[in-house]
């Protein structure tokens, strides 16, 4: 799960479905869905947004939407 | 002929728009900075561009969004100029498939090759081209390099899509697309083909638009019969929205593979940045220091030498010029006095502040031109999470900063509704740089000795209110638990002084232009009520209908600290607009050579009073232009009068806490 990644970790996303519709259709929007590879690149403190980068395109999103993604480690 | 310029955020459409039209634009680098349509007319005037704000997809989730959706569905397009980011090409194609779908002719501007060749990917744009059925012009739009080419491509070709069909959705939904158009033969000047897919993918402008053509009912069960089937024949299909999407992409995949080389992968310089401006610890301080350093710029280093010095060349050269010119053509005393007392000390004090201005407008536009606007609202979600805001919020509090006006159309960006409208209330809240002669010209005369701070410490007291009212309202008024916050974080881009200078110029000249037109009028109609009173003209100015009207309010004002008729009839032109309690100040309080209006103050203000004064103006009202367009934005006077008034109170019991608590304590 994308919870337990730490920073410079990087997974391959296999269910994004359990994260809200608006988010998920934002984050389609920005090429990131199912298959897409995605790399922590730094997370805020204090439960703050993390950002993570796939494809050379960076994307803040909140944590609690980001643990809602089911990742693979690669 | 109309071209509308379409994109996604970030790149680099305001740039080219500014390259290709000639025209004074403002181009920003967070997403959505275009948040009004404009028109430009093209260097060789073949023709009208319009700008359009940035979209992903013309499937619409913000207001922002929805503009260029309305836009597409109700005005006529002649063609489409579809702006491509080089580096991000897979993404950008979704959109320029649906684009093409509307089958209008259209061009491609492939933007930002050099980035994309830095990172190593080789984009071959004649076979791009000849794929996509239209052609595509490789431009860098930041220095300028391929535009001409671009211009001429738009005029001479028709650029109509030599391929028709660019992406095939499988059996089911091409049967449905059919089955649609057939319906619509006749009724519409659309794509039918466009209409159907836009409606499939869930559209709901689309579904409104089609509403009015045909049964809302028979459209609904078409979409579902629809996604039934698709589901049907592949289970592992989410929703229609998603089967529609993975076909695109299927095609681009394609695309790619025949146009595009990877040759190898380098990290950009952005990510090293990055590594430390959103670091964990650091991103908080370093914001903090950034804001810190353009107050201390814009109060204390470099605008106040530099407004001294223009205040000095208003009152000395200019004053005297005038008073020359009067006495050579002998003018009556009322003109002398009009002009010397009223427009001068009226206009004069706002100008003087011009400097200190442009400095801010300027730190604002470095901001949002070089990329780390939207690192500031990662920043910031965190805290603006616990009051029921996003992130993106503080964008349009901190555009506030500059003008409230363009802070809170900025707030189109944010996609729930709900918080939306809460960024629209409170960014009145948001000190902008009309405020900041008021405070100007109080700290010179109070505070000396720490000018900067004080005025930080104004700024930050209404960050602070609005996030405790965002908490009181989330808790009260506007409750609801949906929330978004996916922001695109684009890689940093070195500004250019052209474009920053232009930036600042577009934002401040609004201000100078106030200052010979609205403060202009205004100072000379608030002379005359300081001059004429019940008792005839060139009353003595406690006897003036100024003194009337200020008295009838100057009650009210004392329990805050400043209950004089001058500073109730400042504070009425204040909501006409904010600087015109200074220019109100300066004919109220006039005063002759060799002495400050500074000087003057003292013996009407003790410094808490000062304070409470200037806490009083950060809050107590938002200006008539900021009324209007929350008016503009919200579409309801209940809202509007509610930001008014909350705000009147809320400034009232601030300042009663802070004069009467200051006054136990024993502050003076």
């Amino acid at each position: 799960m994308f919870g337990s990644f730490r920073v410079g970790e990087k997974g391959k996303i296999i269910n994004i479905s359990k994260v809200g519709r608006l988010v998920q259709r934002r984050l389609l929007d920005l090429g990131i869905t199912e298959g897409s590879e995605v790399c922590v690149k730094c997370i805020m403190p204090f439960g703050g947004p993390v950002m993570i980068e796939s494809c050379g395109q960076c994307v803040g999103l909140r944590r609690k939407e980001a643990r809602l993604i089911e990742v693979e480690r690669v | 002929m109309e071209i509308a310029l379409i994109g996604n955020p970030n790149t680099g459409k305001t740039s080219l728009f500014n390259n290709l039209t000639g025209s004074y634009e403002y181009v920003g680098n967070w997403s959505g900075v275009t948040v009004e349509k404009k028109v430009g007319v093209f260097k060789n005037n073949i023709g009208k561009l319009i700008d359009l704000p940035g979209i992903y997809s013309l499937n619409p989730l913000s207001k922002d969004e929805g503009v260029v959706t309305t836009y597409f569905l109700v005005e006529q397009v002649d063609r489409l100029l579809n702006i491509l980011d080089a580096s991000q090409l897979e993404r950008n194609l979704h959109l320029t498939l649906q684009l093409l779908e509307y089958e209008k002719p259209a061009l491609i501007g492939l933007n930002m090759i050099d980035v994309a060749n830095n990172r190593g990917i080789k984009i071959d744009p004649a076979k791009l081209s000849q794929i996509l059925g239209v052609p595509v012009v490789p431009v860098v739009a930041r220095s300028g390099k391929g535009c001409d080419h671009l211009i001429e491509v738009i005029s001479t070709s028709s650029n109509h899509s030599k391929v028709k069909k660019h992406v095939y959705y499988g059996k089911a939904i091409e049967d449905a697309i059919t089955k649609l158009s057939i319906e619509l033969f006749g009724r519409t000047q659309h794509s039918p083909r466009w209409l159907a897919i836009q409606l499939f993918e869930g559209n709901e402008y689309v579904f409104q638009y089609l509403a009015d053509l045909l049964e809302p009912s028979k459209l609904e069960s078409l979409v579902s019969n629809l996604e039934s089937a698709v589901k049907q024949e592949n289970s592992h299909v989410k929703s229609l929205e998603n089967y529609i999407y993975m076909k695109r992409k299927e095609v681009i995949e394609k695309i790619l593979a025949a146009s595009v080389q990877k040759v190898c992968s380098i990290v950009p310089l952005s990510e090293r940045i990055d590594a430390i401006v959103t670091n964990r610890f650091l991103g908080m301080p370093i914001f903090l220091i950034c804001m810190y350093l353009m107050f201390m710029l814009t109060f204390d280093w470099l605008g106040t030498p530099l407004s001294d010095v223009l205040d000095g060349f208003l009152t000395g050269p200019v004053t005297t010029g005038f008073e020359k010119f009067l006495g050579a053509v002998h003018a009556s005393d009322f003109i002398h006095a009009l002009i010397i007392e009223g427009l001068i000390a009226g206009v004069g004090g706002v100008l003087v502040f011009v400097p200190q201005i442009f400095i801010l407008f300027f730190f604002i536009s470095l901001l949002e031109d070089s990329g780390y606007m939207a690192r500031v609202a990662l920043v910031m979600d965190r805290i603006m999470e616990s009051v029921g805001l996003n992130g993106k919020a503080f964008i349009p509090m901190m555009i506030g900063f500059g003008c409230n006006v363009p802070g809170i159309m900025a707030a189109r960006t944010i996609e729930t509704p709900r918080e939306r409208l809460m960024t629209i209330l409170l960014t009145p809240l948001m000190s902008c740089s009309a405020r900041l002669p008021v405070y100007a010209l109080f700290v010179g005369a109070f505070f000396a000795a720490h000018k900067a701070l004080v005025v930080l410490s104004l700024y930050v007291l209404g960050i602070v209110v609005a996030l405790l009212l965002a908490k009181l309202f989330t808790k009260t008024l506007l409750k609801s638990e949906t929330s978004l916050f996916v922001i695109e974080l684009p890689p940093y881009r070195l500004p250019q002084i052209q474009s920053l200078w232009r930036s600042t110029w577009d934002k401040g000249k609004g201000f100078v232009r106030k200052a010979g037109t609205f403060i202009f009028a205004g100072s000379v109609f608030i002379w005359l009520l300081s001059y004429a009173g019940p008792n005839g003209l060139k009353v003595d100015m406690d006897d003036s209908f100024l003194a009337f009207i200020g008295n009838l309010f100057a009650p009210l004002l004392e329990p805050i600290g400043f209950g004089t008729w001058q500073a109730a009839a400042s504070l009425i032109t204040g909501f006409l607009a904010k600087e015109a309690i200074n220019s109100t100040m300066n004919i109220i309080y006039f005063v002759p050579e060799n002495a400050s209006l500074q000087g003057l103050l003292s013996d009407f203000y003790t410094p808490l009073a000062a304070y409470s004064f200037m806490v009083f103006i950060l809050l107590y009202i938002p200006c008539l232009a900021t009324a209007a367009t929350i008016y503009k934005e919200t579409g309801s006077r209940k809202w509007t009068a509610f930001s008014i008034l909350y705000a009147l109170f809320i400034a009232y019991v601030l300042c009663l806490v802070i004069y009467q608590g200051g006054k136990l304590f024993g502050l003076v």
